[in-house]
């Protein structure tokens, strides 16, 4: 299989996945909303997205992008570790390079053990209604309002999931701004314009999601 | 002025190899760094000991043939240079220089400090060169190339092959290398003929050698002695989808 395939993978389905956080985060900002409104809002939205056919199609293709990147990403790193079997006694990449790009997988990591938590906290009580039962607000929709609320009301969670924003902004950051260049774009001003936009977007997910938790702790 | 030496050495292919230290006295801070192995080689060879081996010919920059690890960077500490235009002055008196050969699976140390790049030569045997005739210097003028393309030629064109690229990338990656021989041949009217399957086949050639994959750290561009920007490799693979789309 080509050099190019693999990484092509892992850039477009990391695009998606980058597009898809913007939803997620502006979902999140109505949790910053007085509870009442908030509670109403984000249980008819939550409850919308899951009756949409086209959302549910989107989801698919979600889950399908996590696993495609994350089995694409793990056959990127065989190869790359088969071909420097020997390390150099003394390296000092952090001069040519920075620390997020020499250590993606590392960071990757992170985000995946992140991923599988936050799933195992929403997901699998939400959609598969593992755990303990979710009831229903006053208008009949499902009360995921109560799930995040009562889990950002544990510090515990709370630091979890700020904490790991953390690896999610490196990650993105060069994501993003490597992405493109293994699509094929190579306009030099455009890639010096990304640049840019990547480390804006990366401050604006990993400070927006890792934020909000503590907001609500303290609302 | 004085420095320690901590050399690689290794007798062959099969052998392990090890480091060795040189205590070398008597150089003169605007000695090459190669000069300064000729030094050390001079007294090793007085003391009935093997020499140190390692690559080297033009020693100004432009043959490619030097290339080692000098204190954790390929072609020593600075920027954009070969190890032949690094200087003793670039070290601090005393101190102890550790040196080792190129690492990646693609390039296996032969001896000491000297590694078989010949990956990289079959590379350039996949399509990089033009089957045209280019005639004569005059007749290379009656072909019109634009002002900013042979700028951007020019660019690409200044590829020496000495390997830094692989040797500082974490994956061991020949993007860089692959992409400015590709962009060089591509971009000008005498590489147009077989400029999709020139993509193809060095790209292809690439992947069956043991190099990994380009992950953008960004290494390459700062070690390359050319400067080559990493943008190439970015060039590269949109003209590899363009011949996988319309070859
Ligand atoms: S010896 Fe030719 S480039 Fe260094």
């Amino acid at each position: 299989m080509d050099l190019f395939f693999r990484k092509g993978v892992i850039a477009s389905t990391g695009l998606f996945l980058c597009l898809f956080l913007i939803v997620h985060l502006s979902a999140n900002c109505i949790l910053l909303l007085p509870e009442d409104i908030s509670r109403e809002l984000y249980n008819s939205y939550s409850t919308t997205l899951r009756e949409n056919l086209l959302i549910k199609l989107v989801a698919y293709i979600l889950y399908l992008s996590i696993i495609l990147h994350v089995v694409y990403a793990l056959l990127v790193t065989i190869r790359n570790r088969k071909s420097t079997p020997i390390k150099y006694a003394v390296n000092h990449s952090n001069e040519n390079s920075s620390w997020t790009s020499q250590n993606m997988g590392f960071i990757g990591f992170f985000i995946l053990l992140f991923i599988v938590i936050h799933l195992a906290n929403f997901w699998a009580r939400i959609k598969l209604g593992m755990g303990e039962e979710v009831g229903t607000d006053a208008l009949g929709n499902l009360d995921v309002y109560e799930v995040t609320s009562s889990l950002f009301h544990n510090i515990y969670y709370v630091s979890f999931y700020s904490l790991l924003m953390i690896p999610l902004g490196l990650h993105l950051h060069h994501g993003l701004k490597s992405a493109f260049k293994t699509l094929g774009f190579y306009h030099k001003k455009g890639l010096q314009a990304i640049a840019k936009i990547a480390v804006v977007y990366a401050l604006i997910m990993s400070i927006g999601f890792g934020i909000i938790p503590f907001i609500v702790y303290f609302k | 002025m004085k420095v320690r030496f901590k050399i690689w050495r290794q007798d062959s292919p099969i052998d392990k190899g090890s480091f060795k230290v040189y205590e070398v006295d008597g150089l003169n801070p605007d000695m090459s760094f190669l000069e300064a192995l000729d030094h050390l080689n001079e007294k090793l060879v007085l003391r009935n000991e093997k020499v140190i081996a390692f690559d080297h010919d033009c020693r100004e920059g432009i043959c490619g043939q030097c290339g080692v690890f000098i204190n954790g960077r390929a072609h020593g500490p600075h920027e954009n240079t070969t190890t032949c235009q690094l200087h003793m002055r670039s070290f601090e008196e005393g101190k102890v220089i550790v040196v080792e050969p190129w690492r990646a699976k693609a390039f296996p140390v032969i001896k000491d400090l000297i590694v078989d790049r010949s990956a990289f030569d079959r590379i350039i045997e996949h399509g990089g060169y033009i089957s045209a005739k280019t005639g004569t210097a005059s007749e290379a003028n009656a072909i019109p190339v634009g002002k900013d393309i042979a700028e951007r030629v020019m660019d690409v064109a200044a590829c020496i092959g000495c390997g830094a690229c692989v040797a500082t990338c974490k994956n061991s990656s020949a993007a860089l290398f692959t992409s400015a021989k590709i962009n060089h041949l591509n971009s000008l009217p005498q590489g147009k003929p077989e400029e999709h399957q020139r993509v193809l086949d060095m790209t292809a050639q690439m992947a069956k050698e043991d190099f990994g994959h380009c992950t953008f750290t960004g290494a390459c561009e700062v070690e390359c002695p050319e400067g080559i920007s990493i943008n190439n490799i970015a060039e590269m693979n949109a003209r590899f989808l363009k011949a996988k789309l319309f070859r």
